[in-house]
């Protein structure tokens, strides 16, 4: 499952299937480049999903097979307030000047965080099994919360 | 190969008094070693300092020597350290005391039958006079020029000289003027 | 541009000084130090020559061995060419970053000034620190006086950045007895010794920033073996730069090194192998006694501890009757280390001959001329009844009773 801003690099492989060389084909001092091809321009620049990442850069791997649960990104709900893409420990939300765009699916090893700091009422992302349909998912989507009176 | 053993206390200038003197010497050709026990030592502690002089490389690292020549440079050390360790029959001595010889060997029994091969010459007061500081190596490096009739004293002058080419002038003068006073001086 | 100094034709200089002038003269470009005697002059020398306009470099102070050295690594990694000093107790703190560097394959210069490893405290010369890198993957160079300090530095940085070799390099030399002992020093002017050395060359460097690299990157079982495979053999295999390195310096100075020295060999019966100054004393004690007993006494002594010249041992000793190996450094439990190197050497050879062991020199204990003709004499005995009539393990200038470990099995 391609998550959104999908490229041709990302995530085209499992994690560790790189292909094992002997002692004589390793690089000198494990010295890995992130690139394929010389940057001329400043990488900053660059949008991550432009980038010619290297088949050793993690941006070309998943971790996708991992996840028994998944975040569900719910757009209505959504204040982009990025709290999910800072607390994000995989760099796995997607977001474009300031605006929340959803879930790196190659990456996300469904740890819950962004569900945990979500401030929104009802949460603009919730824990679903991975087997789930995005909408299905969002057809289950909870109410507000009323406060409950003290 | 000439080997001398250098009597001092730290801070008093015998590292530098060493390896001013190998300096000196170097320029004459000759192979030099100059070196010192110390190291954790604070100011004022007994320390020793060594010079080696050859006309071939010096490749003898070890600590052990027979001195040819024991220079003191502080005059407590003279009464309270054991100079005349390991000594020949020929060793010479310069000691920095403000006593004249006979007194300074009527107090050290060690030195009673060595009197004809003891010298002395006040370092303490030549660079008081001279340097202003109770830096005694510079005058020691003049008895020394005298007593071992190795290099003449203007030549040793010149090098000097140049190995103290760093220094302000003023501090240069001074030093050659300790060393000619105790050229002349040591007895 | 730095300025240049003028340098007399011969200089006074002891070890640390002619160290730092090297690293002067090879224009280093960062120093990360945390100094600590007897290594302190070093990299102090550095700062005073960075501060008077002699060098284009940085001299980082750092709060440990341990950040000194990471300092390091981070220079050499960004793409400059690096060097520091240390001994003892701040080599140890040292060791943890000394792996990363090799394994980085970055060519820091590391002088190792020897002293001995507390407890007990104490700042004076034994080996214990230089054995304790053996196993670290750097290039080990060792210097038996101050001339020789001055010269493996600028080989060294020669050989640790050759292309072919991209590791790490020790300089070894002996606290106080090498490191504080002004001798005759013949330097290079710096247009010479910056020549020999040549402008560094960055492999990998992180601030080419069109080359984004990761360093340090963590390997689990499947890819560690290999790497430290690599570079294992890339250590084993830097003698053939190792040797042109020396025979280019012998070529511009007529001063030769050689992986193994080898002195009064020839036609020797009996000899010693030694490490740092005491190679010089004993090899003065071999000459005295082929002049006044006839002992056909020779001197064999690693200058490049690793890799270690185990053909060259083989072939230095095949034909001598008895060997005193001399261990700077307490091996607490074991046969000394350069023992049980030699013996291996000579294990792989049709010709073995006798080898005993001798611990000397602990903390700064002098190696007197008397000490060394002591052994070689004792080393003639076995020689002449042809087995070891004493321990394997003794120990040379101990106070106390005899000391001594393990016994030549002589029957089945």
């Amino acid at each position: 499952m391609k998550g959104v801003l999908a490229t041709d690099r990302r995530g085209i492989r499992e994690l560790g299937a790189e292909e094992l060389v002997g002692w004589d084909e390793v690089t000198q001092g494990v010295i890995l480049e992130s690139f394929e091809v010389p940057m001329e321009e400043n990488v900053a620049h660059i949008r991550p999903e432009e980038r010619p990442y290297s088949d050793f850069s993690s941006y070309t791997a998943t971790v996708a097979s991992w996840r028994v649960i998944k975040p569900v990104y719910n757009r209505d709900i959504c204040i982009d307030c990025q709290n999910c893409w800072v607390w994000c420990p995989d760099t796995s939300i997607i977001s474009r000047d300031k605006q929340m765009l959803g879930i790196d699916y190659d990456h996300c090893k469904g740890c819950g965080v962004c569900v945990e700091v979500c401030p929104t009422n009802p949460k603009s992302l919730l824990m679903f099994s991975e087997a789930e349909e995005p909408e299905a998912a969002l057809a289950k989507w909870p109410e507000k919360k009323k406060k409950e009176k003290k | 190969m000439i080997e001398i053993r250098w009597h001092s206390r730290a801070g008093q200038g015998a590292v530098t008094g060493a390896k001013g003197l190998g300096d000196v010497v170097s320029r004459t050709g000759k192979q030099v070693q100059a070196f010192a026990l110390y190291g954790s030592a604070k100011r004022g502690a007994a320390m020793r300092a060594y010079n080696r002089i050859d006309d071939k490389p010096i490749i003898n690292h070890a600590k052990f020597m027979r001195p040819d020549y024991v220079l003191v440079i502080d005059p407590a050390l003279a009464f309270t350290d054991n100079i005349t360790e390991n000594d020949k029959p020929e060793t010479k001595y310069i000691i920095t005391t403000h006593l004249d010889k006979t007194e300074l060997i009527a107090q050290i029994p060690e030195l009673q039958d060595k009197k004809d091969r003891v010298y002395t010459v006040d370092c303490m007061q030549i660079s008081l006079d001279t340097i202003g500081r109770a830096i005694p190596n510079a005058p020691m490096l003049g008895a020394f020029v005298k007593v071992s009739g190795m290099f003449q004293l203007d030549e040793f002058l010149e090098s000097m000289k140049r190995v103290l080419a760093k220094f302000p002038q003023k501090i240069i003068d001074a030093n050659m003027e300790a060393i000619t006073r105790a050229y002349n001086e040591v007895k | 541009m730095a300025e240049k100094m003028e340098l007399n034709e011969v200089e006074v200089w002891d070890g640390n000084y002619a160290a730092a002038q090297a690293l002067r003269q090879a224009q280093v470009d960062v120093v990360a130090a945390y100094p600590i005697t007897p290594s302190t002059p070093i990299v102090e020398n550095y700062g005073a020559f960075v501060a008077n306009g002699y060098i284009d470099g940085e001299f980082v102070m750092v709060e440990s061995e341990h950040a000194a050295m990471s300092g390091c690594v981070g220079a050499a990694a960004a793409g400059g060419r690096v060097a520091t000093a240390t001994s003892s107790q701040g080599f140890m703190l040292m060791i943890e970053v000394l792996y990363q560097a090799s394994g980085m394959r970055l060519p820091i210069i590391l002088n190792v000034v020897n002293r001995a490893i507390a407890s007990p405290l104490n700042v004076r010369g034994d080996h214990g620190d230089m054995y304790a890198g053996r196993d670290s993957g750097w290039i080990q160079l060792d210097a038996f006086n101050a001339q020789e300090a001055y010269d493996l530095n600028l080989c060294a940085f020669k050989i640790g950045e050759d292309i072919n070799v991209r590791l790490p390099v020790m300089v070894h030399q002996d606290g106080f007895l090498t490191s504080h002992t002004a001798q005759n020093v013949y330097p290079l002017s710096d247009d010479e010794a910056y020549a020999f050395i040549g402008d560094y060359k960055p492999v990998d460097e992180m601030l080419d920033f069109t080359r984004a690299v990761t360093y340090g990157a963590q390997t689990e079982e499947d890819w560690h073996y290999e790497h430290k495979a690599k570079q294992h053999r890339a250590l084993m295999d830097s003698y053939t730069v190792i040797d042109r390195v020396f025979a280019e310096f012998k070529e511009k100075t007529g001063r030769e090194y050689k992986r193994l020295e080898s002195y009064l060999m020839e036609d020797a019966e009996v000899a010693i192998v030694a490490l740092g100054s005491t190679v010089e004393t004993a090899l003065l004690a071999a000459k005295q006694l082929r002049e006044s007993e006839g002992l056909k006494a020779g001197v064999v002594a690693p200058r490049v501890f690793r890799p270690f010249p185990f053909n060259e041992i083989r072939d230095a000793l095949a034909n001598v009757k008895a060997v005193a190996v001399l261990d700077r450094s307490c091996p607490m439990g074991a046969m000394g280390a350069l023992f049980n190197e030699v013996s291996a050497a000579m294990y792989a050879s049709p010709h073995r001959p006798l080898i005993t062991n001798f611990i000397y020199g602990l903390g700064g204990r002098d190696f007197s001329l008397e000490d060394a003709k002591a052994i070689f004499r004792e080393q003639k005995g076995h020689a002449d009844v042809g087995y070891i009539t004493t321990p394997l393990q003794q120990f040379s200038g101990l106070r106390g009773p005899k000391l001594g470990f393990y016994e030549m099995k002589r029957s089945k």
